[in-house]
């Protein structure tokens, strides 16, 4: 595959709420009342029940895997969390690349919802399998 | 003007403005290793569980629902350690934290907060994990930093967390920010 500035990784997109948010509290112990309960989401200031910062990092994960391939590499990932997930929310994970260095590709990725607003961007280098 | 505000407004602003979080304990701290923890071996049904969680509801990939190895996301801590100890001295360990640091055995100020936040991560990733690996995890203090913002003066904190398998080999390093008010 030839990578080159400006290109747009395949998106990684799921509609969210309590349905997903509780398979991830299962499997990372995450049963943290904001994620639970619209009451405490309320009090935290969100207007409900909002989805994990590790969920939306996942997300991104499961992007650039797909992308690079069973051989390629993740080989680093940093995001802010600028906004809460909130339920109902079509959450989407995307990337783009913003150099080639060699086998190294930089990329700007976020999560962003369904008007575009961004819910967590941040970068990632990334090596493609062969 | 500040002369014109009512006495217990003035004083509370006089405070915001002199306050600071990062007294001498809290900056020497920087560095320090503050506790090393060890997974149990991982099981291949934890890297499924963990796929069918990510990828919910599309199917997860097959190399996951094989186990050949785990994503790279994958927390082998997430339901308790095989051990934790603490490297503080005079801690003995009987708080378990498994996000950020302990602040108290660190002897910080005892601070009080309205608002806590997660501001971020940064990761750098080495080898996969795979079934059987036991992942040796040492915690330690990032940089802390304050700024005003509009809620106040924000303590923004690093914790650094160094992943390692039994061969001693780097699977990841993780900068996690947080952000209290």
């Amino acid at each position: 595959m030839t990578v080159k500035v400006g290109d747009e990784l395949p998106t990684f997109t799921r509609e969210t709420g309590f349905a997903n948010w509780n398979r991830y509290a299962a499997v990372n112990d995450e049963f943290v009342p904001i994620h639970m309960d619209d009451a405490a989401g309320e009090a935290a200031g969100n207007g409900g029940a909002f989805g994990m910062g590790n969920l939306q990092w996942a997300y991104l994960h499961n992007m650039l895997r797909s992308w690079v391939g069973e051989n390629g590499e993740i080989l680093s990932i940093e995001v802010q969390f600028r906004s809460p997930n909130v339920k109902g929310q079509t959450v989407t994970a995307k990337g783009v690349v913003t150099a080639v260095d060699g086998d190294v590709i930089s990329l700007d990725v976020w999560t962003e919802q369904q008007e575009g607003v961004k819910l967590a961007p941040g970068s990632a280098k990334v090596k493609l399998g062969k | 003007m500040m002369a014109s505000l009512p006495f217990r407004q003035q004083e509370f602003q006089e405070e915001q403005m002199t306050q600071t979080y990062l007294t001498d304990v809290v900056r020497n701290a920087v560095g320090t290793e503050c506790s090393r923890t060890v997974s149990y071996p991982i099981e291949a049904s934890a890297i499924r569980r963990w796929a069918l969680a990510v990828y919910w509801p599309e199917p997860a990939p097959q190399v996951f629902m094989d186990a050949e190895y785990a994503p790279e996301d994958f927390d082998p801590f997430a339901w308790g350690p095989a051990s934790y100890e603490s490297l503080l001295e005079g801690d003995d360990g009987s708080v378990v934290v498994r996000h950020g640091i302990n602040e108290r055995a660190l002897g910080f100020p005892e601070w009080k907060f309205r608002a806590g936040l997660n501001g971020g991560m940064n990761c750098t990733y080495g080898v996969r994990m795979h079934v059987g690996d036991v992942i040796t995890d040492v915690k330690s203090v990032g940089e802390y930093t304050e700024r005003q913002g509009r809620n106040g003066l924000m303590l923004i904190t690093q914790s650094i967390s160094t992943w390692t398998n039994q061969q001693g080999e780097l699977v990841k390093r993780t900068v996690n920010a947080g952000i209290r008010y």
